[in-house]
């Protein structure tokens, strides 16, 4: 693996992507960040990875207001960008349109040069090097329900993608407001994993899909263990979604969009659960922590804004845990404020109040 | 022969024209102007258009100061010597 040079070992880097662009803080302690824009400034930034396969390559999604919606790729750390040779975009005879990219990620260390991506109209797009070109996964294009998918209000979006740590064969996606899919033959197939989880707005409260899944993590060191965090609830599987546990518990909402794992204490799982106001509940903004895989949760509110003029809200990629121990934990909400923790949320810190509405956050610990 | 015609861009897609405001072009119909746009500069009717074709719908086309939206659309036929803007709604916030 090539090393950069940008940053020192043991340096902690988020990618803020927000409605004017895509930002970069950086800190060696966690105590003291430096905030700087990249070069993708001026439009929504939807999402952003440091793929640390291969000398840190940076994925951004920009969704232009006016012209498109574009995958760029940077190997100085967000200073300048280049686009794909064959980037996201359907064929003419397709009959579909590109609306936005909503997520990248990084596939497994097994497979070094391979990047997905995850847009509305619902599809997974995958590069098979490093993001030069892309193609789309026909299954999912060509599912038999996908005449019935619904939107949500965000729009058709496959927003969350995740290869199976433990099976190059199998990946689970959140689409809203479709559900949770699972393939099990490395994309050839896709079947729906929402047994056991509501959807209270449909006729049926427990259909095979129509859910509107948020947000979805997988355990580390145990691959049929994930969390989802619903607009209809929060739930845990242990059987690779075949079938999901309510694990609302105490929580004082089943609406939230958010949900972050601590990737060393994996029962550790982070929610931001909101009222009908999509912003905290009363006027404490709070993060809520279970560590013991969800049957109670806590409050962490140590350094969060409280009063009666509070009203912040968090969309679904905007909190993330980074991989030291104890984990940083990091919000960013859609007025503008960053937040953080390197202590597992026992205190918070505002590290910036005066960014564009924050879209997503994303942590990286460099080599 | 295609009546060769002066485009203006918008500020945002003018580094894909090499940084010019203006760019010669020729075609019979705004389809066609945007088709050699794209031949001379490629990946630009991906800014303007969808992959189905049509026009993105906060781009906005002039041929002499007539919206094409109320002529032909990207059928409006382009007279010799015609002024054809690219402009971006003033939308968003």
């Amino acid at each position: 693996m090539t090393q950069h040079t940008a940053y020192a070992p043991g340096t902690t880097v988020l990618l803020v992507g927000t409605k004017r662009g895509l930002f970069l803080c950086s800190s060696r302690d966690r105590a003291k960040w430096n905030i700087e824009p990249t070069g993708l400034q001026g439009q929504p930034v939807f999402y952003a990875i440091v793929d640390q396969r291969d000398n840190c390559r940076l994925f951004a999604a920009e969704n232009t207001e006016i012209f498109g919606s574009f995958i760029h790729y940077s190997d100085d750390f967000g200073q300048t960008w280049q686009k794909p040779e064959r980037g996201i975009q359907f064929s003419p005879e397709s009959g579909e349109k590109l609306v936005n990219i909503w997520v990248i990620e990084a596939g497994r260390s097994s497979e070094p040069d391979v990047v997905y991506a995850g847009i509305d109209p619902a599809s997974l797009w995958v590069s098979t090097d490093r993001g030069c070109t892309w193609e789309p996964n026909t299954a999912m294009l060509s599912h038999p329900t996908r005449e019935r998918w619904d939107p949500g209000n965000g729009g058709l979006c496959l927003h969350t993608i995740i290869p199976d740590i433990s099976n190059a064969d199998r990946m689970w996606v959140g689409i809203s407001a479709v559900g949770c899919l699972r393939t099990d033959d490395g994309g050839q197939n896709w079947v729906f994993a929402n047994k056991n989880t509501r959807a209270s707005f449909l006729p049926t409260m427990y259909p095979e899909f129509g859910q509107c899944i948020h947000r979805l993590v997988q355990h580390p060191t145990q691959p049929e263990v994930l969390y989802q965090q619903n607009h209809c609830g929060i739930y845990k599987s242990n059987n690779a979604g075949e079938d999901w546990v309510d694990i609302q518990q105490n929580l004082p909402s089943e609406f939230g969009f958010p949900i972050a794992l601590d990737s060393h204490h994996p029962e550790t799982v982070f929610v931001v659960v909101e009222g009908e106001g999509r912003h905290n509940i009363d006027g404490q903004f709070t993060v809520y922590r279970t560590t013991n895989a969800g049957e109670q949760w806590e409050q962490l509110t140590n350094g969060l804004p409280s009063g009666p003029a509070v009203r912040l809200g968090v969309l679904r990629h905007g909190m993330c845990a980074d991989t030291h121990d104890p984990c940083g934990v990091y919000v960013g909400t859609k007025t503008g404020q960053l937040f953080a923790s390197r202590d597992r949320g026992d205190s918070w810190e505002m590290i910036a109040d005066f960014l564009p509405p924050i879209y997503s956050v994303k942590a990286a610990v460099l080599d | 022969m295609s009546p060769q015609v002066m485009v203006t861009l918008p500020h945002i897609l003018r580094p894909k024209a090499g940084n010019r405001a203006q760019v010669p072009v020729a075609g019979q119909t705004v389809r066609e102007l945007i088709d050699a746009l794209d031949q001379d500069f490629p990946g630009i009717r991906f800014h303007l258009c969808y992959e189905t074709g049509e026009l993105r719908p906060f781009v906005n086309v002039f041929v002499n100061r007539e919206h094409i939206r109320y002529l032909q659309g990207l059928d409006t036929p382009v007279p010799e010597g015609a002024k054809i803007y690219i402009l971006q709604s003033v939308a968003g916030g």
